[in-house]
């Protein structure tokens, strides 16, 4: 009996170790190749290859990474309010987040955009969108700062933007919510399909200047309008735009924009928009939106509120707009280096449509449509279709491509990116992401001639990749090699904000016209020191400016008395020096709003409003040389209608001070 | 005397019995699902009395694919279960008191019946949780069903559902297992069949194989016309009159508008042969009813204007085919004629 017994025991154990007929297979696991670390390795004093912009997403900043490496190399304000170097708090940069609905210190900054010339990216400016209040900014790549930001009218949220033609002729911002336009705009929610309408701006660009004026507007129906790429070579006068929502949904979008098979993509033939423009065509709509621009020689932003649009209308005027079906809710709208394929990719398709660009023009010319959506042709499927990638993965989202005739495809769903050839549609390889893959990023990987060495992948979920930090995680990256058949992971690093789209490029394409310091004879700002004489305090009502220089280690004027209670002080900074590297940093006890960091040649204004009479110190918060600590100062505040003369000096051992005017 | 059990197999009842008590509170099964962007998993786990684990991740799921979210109440099963199992710890003590062997096969053969009922109708809950899915979900995959299995592994879209027993699951079948072998010995020291004791036996059965055979299995996927499209020529499946669908060995079905593309698509030999357990068609005269393609009486008629212009229409009985074969002047073709 003991010995059946321990039979059983004995089969029980052979079900329990043999029983289960499949094996869980593991997780893939970092496969990370042996000489990851060489090859990511950027010795100490050595520049890494690429600068690679990225998106800040809700942080409304744009952070600047070093490729190979992955390190970090500046966060550059763009939206958002930085009080880490006075951005949006000083006095010369708060205009540039002024809005027609004021001041918004913030935003959903999405997809990055370089300047290009002849299909390439040329180094100049970085594009960058808002989401949420709809804005387009361009930042100037030789000062690494956001010199110019335009508002949107006719738009409830730019995010098919700011993606660039081959000479960046125009940016576009097309809108994501569609919304009611003109004078009624309180309408029921219920008459979406009657009242709301969407929109794409046409953003021409200054060519030498850079600046934006909003050209013209698409007046399209009221769909959401993800993302875009514009035509390239023999495709330069289209831009695709990807289109969900095409059911017209405005309430949870979740299921019931996901309804129908095909949404679209839509075709903009821009030089069509232009000739119809040049034939005053466009009809001019009375609108409200805000223009800020910096200017570099007065170091100062400026904010006007533009009053008018120019609006094209497709439905009246023909052969300007066509829609492409595209099957389930494409978000990624990207066009290959040679112009000819555009990579549509369906959220929630279990394929990749490539469309053909020859083959559009074909099925225009031949009129094969298989309808209209709200007066706009519709191009019959087949007949613009290349093909399809077939099994490519599960939640395509974005595409990029390596400029050696294949494209890589981010498959957020399955947590990985598909790389296939443009020539066959066949998956050539995979490599899995850590966790949720969204934007892709090839240096120059929209463009005409992509660098196709790096790729990285901008995850949306980070989990356990790098040690805990409490229920908020930074989001992850991973840079692979892609310049071999297979890709090869070879660094994960975390980033700042939520990063969605990003752009590289050659590191000597920038580095080398990078500012190192702006001429102090060359700053046009009204409140300017050019020198300590020139320091001075001067009273104009309850307003004191002090005009105050800064040099290492010392403030001109660092004792100032005579503010009085119910004063608003106004600190203009000038940084007096002439070199690289050398800011100074101003801050005052009790400032309510942020210090400031002026850099060598530039004046910079911080306002202050003391709140009770006392003695304030002032000080230099940027360490600046040996004696930083002693670069300090202070500011007596009286009561108000107090007798104290306003006086201001440095250096003075008696009280025999400059009694100012 | 020979009614009576031996000490050491009411020694085992008793114990048996004991430890069936413990499966009360134990996790009999355990469905784990991984997924890349889970490096962590989620876990669901059956108990006598509840479903628990990860069961609000895996609910918040379960919308983009349309299937149900999981509720313990919605379960008759795991109000009844515990019943079950302390009923045969209860019954089990009850035998070792009384000392009947013929009680005894008929309580271990009672356990074995419903230990496979249970499986069964997990797998019947599997099978509708998997299949009946809501046609408005955001994330449609033509032919998928997200039925875990009933033991091991299984790829589901982007997760790896992995189906095992659970501690209580394990002592369970290791209670079963030993019950079984006692039951044997048992038997052998018997020597002989006890007329009373089997007829004790399917007394207990009878509920039992009642129970069991009340259950269902699975079959065709409905074609959902408007929806789906054909697996061969992509576009949407739209005469309700016409459709065709491959079921492959493991459950995977291909949807086809019309007889043209099943063909097509069975000489392009994407599945072979000995993937493929059935072909169904659309039965032209009644609603969306299947009949199996080998069982099929096919009508070939070029009034037909199917939709790829197959022009095949399949009937389940010959009365009906006989009825249209005069009406649209079709001629009786066979399904080993058309598909060699």
């Amino acid at each position: 009996m003991r010995m059946l017994n321990q039979c059983g025991l004995l089969s029980l154990c052979i079900i329990m170790t043999c029983g289960v007929p499949a094996c869980k297979p593991r997780n893939a696991g970092a496969a990370v190749t042996g000489d990851a670390a060489q090859r990511t390795y950027v010795a100490p004093g050595k520049y890494d290859e690429f600068y690679n912009f990225v998106s800040g997403g809700f942080n409304g900043q744009v952070s600047v990474y070093g490729l190979p490496s992955g390190r970090m190399l500046k966060l550059i304000p763009v939206f958002s309010v930085f009080p880490e170097n006075g951005y949006g708090y000083s006095e010369e940069t708060k205009p540039m987040l002024n809005t027609s609905h004021g001041f918004v210190p913030w935003d959903d900054q999405h997809h990055l955009e370089l300047s290009q010339t002849n299909g390439q990216p040329d180094g100049r400016w970085l594009f960058a969108n808002a989401n949420n209040t709809p804005r387009v900014a361009r930042i100037d790549l030789r000062t690494f700062r956001t010199t110019e930001i335009l508002e949107l009218p006719n738009s409830g949220g730019n995010h098919s933007s700011p993606f660039t033609t081959e000479n960046t002729e125009y940016i576009v911002a097309g809108t994501r919510f569609s919304v009611p336009m003109g004078d009624n705009q309180d309408v029921p929610l219920s008459s979406y399909k009657k009242n709301f309408h969407g929109t794409v701006s046409f953003i021409s660009i200054d060519s030498s200047s850079g600046q934006m004026k909003i050209a013209f507007q698409l007046m399209l129906p009221g769909i959401d309008f993800d993302l875009s790429h514009a035509g390239k070579g023999p495709s330069h006068d289209w831009f695709f735009f990807s289109c969900y929502n095409t059911e017209q949904a405005h309430t949870l979008l979740e299921v019931n924009a996901s309804q129908r098979d095909k949404d679209f993509i839509m075709a903009v033939n821009w030089k069509k928009a232009e000739e119809y423009m040049r034939q005053g065509k466009g009809v001019k709509k009375s609108v409200s939106y805000v223009h800020n621009l910096y200017d570099e020689k007065n170091h100062t932003a400026t904010s006007t509120v533009e009053k008018e649009v120019w609006v094209l209308d497709p439905k009246e005027l023909k052969d300007m707009v066509y829609f492409i079906p595209c099957p389930k809710s494409p978000h990624g709208c990207d066009v290959d280096p040679s112009g000819e394929f555009i990579v549509g990719s369906g959220k929630l398709a279990a394929l990749i449509p490539v469309f053909s660009y020859t083959k559009m023009l074909k099925a225009i010319a031949d009129k094969q449509f298989e309808g209209d959506y709200e007066g706009i042709p519709v191009i019959k499927y087949a007949a613009a279709l290349q093909g399809e990638v077939q099994k490519p993965g599960l939640g395509p989202l974005h595409t990029e491509f390596d400029g050696k005739g294949n494209a890589y495809t981010s498959m957020f769903v399955s947590s990985e990116i598909v790389k296939w050839s443009l020539k066959d549609l066949k998956v050539l390889d995979r490599a899995p992401t850590y966790y949720s893959v969204g934007h892709l990023c090839i240096p120059g990987g929209d463009s005409k001639n992509p660098y196709g060495k790096y790729l990285i992948a901008y995850n949306k979920i980070t989990k356990d990749r790098y040690l805990p930090t409490g229920p908020e995680l930074a989001q992850s990256a991973q840079l692979y090699d892609i310049s071999g058949d297979k890709m090869q992971l070879i660094l994960d690093y975390p980033t700042i904000g939520e990063p969605h789209y990003a752009q590289a490029l050659p590191a000597d394409m920038i580095s080398k016209r990078s500012t190192k310091f702006f001429k102090i004879e060359e700053n046009a700002h009204p409140y300017v020191s050019k020198g300590e004489k020139e320091a001075k305090v001067i009273r104009e009502g309850n307003k004191v400016h002090v005009y105050i220089t800064a040099i290492r280690s010392h403030f001109v004027p660092d004792n100032i008395e005579g503010v009085r209670l119910g004063d608003e002080v106004f600190f203009h900074v000038t940084n007096l020096e002439q070199d690289w590297d050398i800011p100074h940093g101003f801050a005052v006890k009790g400032a309510t709003n942020a210090e400031i960091l002026i850099m060598p040649g530039e004046t910079c204004t911080l306002k202050w409003v003391p709140g009770e009479a006392g003695v304030y110190p002032m000080y230099c918060t940027d360490f600046c040389s040996a004696l930083h600590q002693e670069m300090q100062g202070y500011v007596r505040v009286s009561p108000a209608g107090s007798s104290i003369p306003l006086t201001f000096s440095t250096n003075k051992a008696e009280p025999d001070s400059t009694l100012a005017k | 005397m020979k009614r009576k059990m031996s000490p050491v197999t009411r020694v085992i009842t008793l114990l048996a019995s004991l430890t069936m008590v413990a499966v009360l509170f134990l996790p009999i099964w355990r469905i784990e699902l991984s997924a890349p962007q889970y490096p962590e998993g989620l876990v669901l786990k059956i108990y006598a009395n509840a479903i628990g684990g990860d069961v609000d991740v895996v609910n918040g799921l379960n919308h983009y694919i349309g299937m149900r979210t999981l509720h313990t109440r919605d379960f008759v099963e795991f109000i009844v279960l515990p019943y079950i199992i302390g009923g045969f710890a209860a019954i089990g003590l009850l035998i070792a008191l009384v000392n009947r062997r013929g009680l005894f096969y008929g309580w271990v053969l009672l356990i074995l019946l419903i230990a496979v009922t249970s499986m069964i109708d997990f797998y019947r809950w599997e099978y509708n949780y998997g299949h009946n899915l809501d046609e408005s979900a955001p994330i449609r995959v033509p032919g998928m069903a997200y039925q875990p299995p009933l033991i091991g592994y299984k790829q589901l879209l982007n997760f790896g559902a992995y189906s095992v027993p659970a501690s209580g699951g394990w002592i369970f079948a290791g209670v079963g297992l030993l019950l079984v072998i006692t039951g044997i010995v048992e038997w052998k020291r018997q020597g002989r069949r006890d007329v009373i004791s089997s007829r004790t036996v399917m007394a207990i059965l009878l509920p039992g194989i009642l129970f069991i055979t009340s259950c269902t299995g699975g079959g065709p996927q409905p074609i959902r016309y408007g929806q789906d499209n054909c697996d061969f020529c992509k576009m949407g499946i739209a005469d309700k009159r016409f459709g065709a669908e491959i079921l492959t060995n493991k459950g995977k079905a291909y949807k086809f508008d019309d007889f043209h593309c099943l063909l097509a698509f069975l000489d392009s030999k994407v599945l072979a042969t000995k993937e493929i357990a059935d072909v169904y068609l659309i039965d032209f005269s009644v609603d969306r009813q299947w009949v199996r393609a080998d069982e099929a009486h096919l009508l070939k008629s070029e009034s037909l204007h199917s939709p790829m212009n197959g022009n095949i229409a399949a009937f389940k009985n010959t009365d009906s085919m006989n009825k249209y074969a005069i009406e649209l002047r079709g001629t009786p073709v066979t399904w080993k004629e058309l598909y060699k």
